[in-house]
């Protein structure tokens, strides 16, 4: 019993490996951009315009889906007024400041273009090739 | 109310969505979008349950001031919770920045996006 103790002590005590030593600032950081989600609801007859906008901002990969709007039915308001779509896009953090700007710019003036926008931080994703491709970054 | 927002995501069976809006008004809630999705369960969980999932769902996204959040919450888990008709599981997740979204005084509608007929102050210069 002594003996494995002790055996057990020395393992614990034995010295750490370098990969441990290193200081945090010289750590390399593997994912050095974030990347947030985009999602974009938008007139559907206005989905092509604003996913060509947000191409500018180094968006490789976009997602649009169609839905509806739950507007309550009132005089003077169709059907084709609740039709939507709800652009998804992967944009880097830095980016994503100047794509929604631009955005409020083009929903207060883009006749029938009013919309919304808003970002979801990304918390993890797994792949560094995967990561490339959604950054835009080698 | 605070300006910091978030999204609430609720999955309903499918044509529940107008339930979920209706609840998450009565706390306060504005305006949302309906995806139409299909669901996927586990078929051995499903017999172990005793439950069928039904694959036909609708996604409500629903833009809220966090500060109305937990009401939002608490309405649909008693409206359109697992225990009712439409089964529904909602959840929120954090929203960095929003644009668009029309200040409460400001709102003509009760849409989250306002329709395309509403006149706008300056000529079209994108089309």
């Amino acid at each position: 019993m002594t003996t494995e103790n002790t055996k057990r002590a020395t393992t614990r005590s034995a010295p750490k490996t370098k990969r441990n030593t290193a200081k945090p600032s010289q750590k390399k950081a593997l994912a050095p951009y974030k990347l947030m989600l985009l999602v974009t609801v938008v007139p559907r007859n206005k989905a092509e315009f604003y996913l060509d906008l947000l191409q500018n901002f180094e968006v490789n990969m976009q997602l649009e889906v169609a839905a509806f709007g739950t507007a309550v039915k009132t005089f003077g308001f169709f059907d084709t007024d609740r039709e939507k779509q709800v652009l998804f896009s992967i944009i880097r953090e830095d980016n994503a400041a100047n794509a929604l700007a631009t955005l409020e710019d083009k929903f207060g003036t883009l006749r029938g273009g009013k919309g919304i926008a808003y970002t979801v931080p990304f918390s993890s994703m797994v792949g560094v090739s995967a990561y490339k491709f959604l950054s835009n970054k080698q | 109310m605070s300006n910091k927002y978030e999204v609430v995501m609720c999955i309903v069976n499918g044509g529940y969505s107008e339930a979920v809006m209706d609840s998450a008004r009565a706390a306060g809630a504005r305006g949302g979008t309906v995806l139409n999705a299909t669901g996927t369960a586990n078929p051995q969980a499903e017999r172990a349950y005793g439950i069928t999932v039904v694959p036909n769902k609708e996604l409500v996204m629903i833009l809220v001031d966090e500060s109305i959040k937990e009401s939002v919450l608490q309405n649909l888990y008693r409206d359109v919770g697992l225990n009712t008709a439409g089964q529904g599981i909602a959840f929120t997740l954090p929203v960095g920045q929003v644009v668009g979204l029309t200040p409460v005084e400001q709102s003509a509608t009760p849409s989250e996006v306002p329709s395309a007929d509403t006149p706008l102050t300056e000529p079209d210069k994108t089309e």
